[in-house]
């Protein structure tokens, strides 16, 4: 098994997550109805933590530092995640429509990831089975009703997911030993975790009365899974970890 | 019947006690000295409604209003534990104000009404919530000391004669629990840590001892409800009471920690058992409750901005029956 | 424009003006409520748990899974419309136990005297 080639699938997995929790959570308190910021804050909370855990298989199984330092304490070149995650919420549309086109590619990256040969992902994907479920739901009942609410919702949707599209195909940038860890049965290949979530997708999309875009024609925004970011990530990691770098050493 | 329907005709209308019929007033009250609960479609006195909602409205507030200090920091919590328990607590917070608007609901007030109460300023909250969290030591002493504060009055509520209020509270102090601890946890950590650490949670004390002070309300002398609250068990402790149970529980275990709390008078009398204190500035509470504290104008300004922006949202997905329907229970 | 200086940095960002914006809620705009119930593990009835406030069926669901289901133990979940629940107006009224209805309960029925009696006119024979 190329192992520097899946410490760096795990770490880009954790990465996605990890920042997009946090936008998630930036939405605390702010949501559009109390119910949903309930629902929206769950889901944060679910993100920030499936990234600790899979930050704490780097950490146990090979050698990294602890799921803290590596999470908070990294330069921003050093992160991974794709460049969908960084971008700022924007209104409800952006953030939704980013939340269903993360979470849908997500959920095939888990499902492809259970019978990963690797045991503790294989395992991860697994206890992270039921959390992702709900965010799928959570992400397509919103897609759809918001789809074919009124006019303005509709628009509104529309055009998010004419924006976000360029940068969820960049979920799919390969890393850099794939072809190996395919290969050898490790992972599925981001092309094929692609064409699954286009199929996921699109349906729904249709469904929602939105029009898909034609992913052919789109040029993902790729960079992110070589530490190429947006001017929003080093922003991101600076606030949070205000407080730890404080004294880094203890514990707050 | 189907449920949800009452409204009574104007809600801030008062209708003096004796202006409600006797006989009924009695049974009423009769009710509740036998410890039963009242529930929505029970016959209530008007007062006993209007101050009901007045209560469980501006608990509701304080809890979607209380979610912003520690929001402060919710982007900046160091670690992932830190970031998870804060995360959690605060929405928590948002799901108490859920409840309790829920509860009041149940009473005629539409949550639509409610928070344009709020958000005009004619609806209050708890002041506490009008003070600043400069660091990250404030979110360690708001979730310890100002929730235990809240629980001893959430508690003491709960056993009130409202049923879904009461029901609202028990869920709402089984929560408490954990931001309680999490909370303390929170400060014996920076307590018991570096020179520096010690130092921020000290100064975060220091700052937020006056509001605290103040969170049970005033003396009671200068209180403006009677004693109808307290026989109709919507009124369950006085302030002075609820501050001195507080004040028993939590100063000893500041001191235990080495902390200072910043009133040179503050002890506890052995003869009477009661704590005695310096004038915590009631005329600052005066005046914060006017509207004039450091973040008043902030924490509704935020507020408005949440509703404003989340409401292409709800508009979307309005079905405009015209027709109000309320919460059963 | 003048803007408020938060010590939030998401309030920070979000430039708010310092001067008061006037938003006021229409009627509905937060939804009509449903009933949630809630089964804890399997084999258990579902109870009643509260309201949450929702455009639809779909959408309250999704919102009573986390609001009342996201610590506790949780089997299942269901949303009903408030609005589609019946009841009786002062309904309480109509079950205020009659003692004479004391044969529907099992502890009516008492056999032990008879039984003691019998024995003993047995013994007597
Ligand atoms: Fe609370
Ligand atoms: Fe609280
Ligand atoms: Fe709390």
């Amino acid at each position: 098994m190329n192992t520097s080639a899946l410490e760096n699938y795990i770490l880009k997995t954790a990465d996605d997550l990890l920042v997009l929790g946090h936008r998630h959570s930036e939405w605390t308190a702010f949501g559009p109805v109390i119910e949903e910021d309930i629902a929206f804050c769950s889901m944060a909370q679910d993100k920030v933590g499936q990234a600790q855990a899979l930050y704490n298989v780097l950490h146990t199984t090979f050698g990294y530092d602890h799921p803290d330092t590596l999470a908070f304490l990294r330069e921003e070149g050093k992160y991974t995640c794709a460049q969908l995650v960084e971008l700022p919420n924007g209104g409800y549309d952006t953030s939704l429509m980013r939340h269903f086109l993360f979470d849908h590619a997500e959920r095939v990256r888990l499902a492809s990831l259970v019978s990963c040969p690797f045991e503790p992902l294989a395992n991860l994907a697994k206890k992270f089975k039921g959390e992702v479920e709900y965010h799928v739901l959570h992400a397509n009942t919103w897609i759809d009703q918001l789809g074919n609410g009124t006019e303005v919702s509709k628009a509104r949707m529309q055009t998010a997911l004419d924006e976000l599209a360029p940068y969820a195909l960049g979920l799919f940038e390969a890393i850099e030993g794939e072809q190996e860890l395919v290969e050898q049965g490790v992972v599925v290949s981001e092309q094929d975790l692609q064409a699954q979530w286009q199929a996921a997708i699109d349906p729904i999309l249709e469904k929602a009365g939105l029009a898909a875009p034609d992913w052919s024609s789109i040029t993902p925004v790729v960079g992110g899974r070589k530490g190429y970011h947006s001017e929003y990530l080093a922003p991101l990691v600076k606030e949070m970890s205000e407080v730890l770098v404080i004294d880094t050493e203890v514990e707050w | 019947m189907y449920g949800g329907g009452f409204i009574p005709d104007d809600i801030d209308k008062k209708v003096p006690v004796d202006q409600e019929d006797p006989v009924r007033l009695e049974e009423f009250q009769a009710r509740i000295d036998a410890g039963e609960k009242i529930e929505p479609h029970d016959w209530m006195p008007h007062e006993y409604r209007r101050q009901l909602i007045r209560l469980i409205e501006q608990h509701a507030h304080s809890e979607i209003i209380g979610a912003l200090p520690e929001g402060t920091w919710i982007t900046r919590a160091p670690g992932f534990r830190r970031k998870l328990s804060l995360l959690a607590k605060v929405q928590d917070e948002v799901g108490h104000a859920q409840l309790l608007y829920n509860a009041a609901e149940t009473l005629g007030k539409p949550r639509e009404a409610m928070i344009n109460d709020l958000l005009s300023g004619k609806s209050k909250y708890s002041n506490v919530f009008n003070y600043p969290a400069k660091t990250w030591a404030d979110t360690a002493v708001i979730a310890w000391l100002i929730d235990a504060a809240a629980i001893v009055n959430q508690t003491t509520n709960a056993k009130g004669s409202y049923g879904p209020y009461c029901r609202a509270l028990d869920r709402i102090c089984q929560e408490e629990s954990f931001h309680l601890f999490y909370g303390y946890e929170s400060v014996v950590t920076l307590a018991t840590g570096t020179e520096q650490q010690r130092a921020m949670v000290q100064e975060a004390l220091t700052r937020w001892w006056k509001p605290i002070m103040h969170f049970h309300g005033p003396p009671d002398t200068s209180s403006v409800h009677g004693n109808q609250l307290e026989r109709w068990k919507v009124k369950m402790a006085s302030n002075d009471a609820m501050r001195q149970t507080f004040l028993n529980m939590y100063v000893p275990k500041i001191w235990e920690l080495g902390l200072t709390v910043p009133d040179p008078d503050l002890k506890k009398n052995e003869e009477t058992g009661q704590w005695e204190f310096g004038d915590p500035d009631w005329d600052e509470f005066w005046e914060v409750i006017k509207g004039n504290g450091p973040c008043n104008h902030e924490r509704l300004q935020v507020r408005r901005k949440a509703e404003e922006d989340g409401r292409w949202v709800r508009e979307a997905l309005m079905a405009r029956s015209g027709k109000q329907v309320l919460p059963l229970s | 424009m003048a803007t408020i200086k938060s010590l939030d940095p998401r309030v920070a960002r979000a430039e708010l003006p310092t001067e008061p914006t006037e938003v006021v809620l229409n009627p509905e705009e937060q939804w009509e409520t449903y009933e949630v119930f809630h089964q804890k593990k399997s084999g258990a009835r579902h109870i009643h748990q509260g309201t949450v406030h929702a455009p639809s069926s779909e959408l309250a669901y999704t919102f009573a899974k986390e609001q009342y289901g996201r610590r506790d133990q949780t089997y299942s979940i269901w949303v009903v419309k408030t609005s589609q629940v019946f009841t009786v107006e002062n309904d309480n009224s109509l079950y205020k136990t009659v003692p004479e209805k004391q044969y529907r309960n099992a502890g009516f029925y008492k056999v032990r005297d008879k039984i003691e009696k019998f024995k003993r006119q047995m013994n007597e024979h």
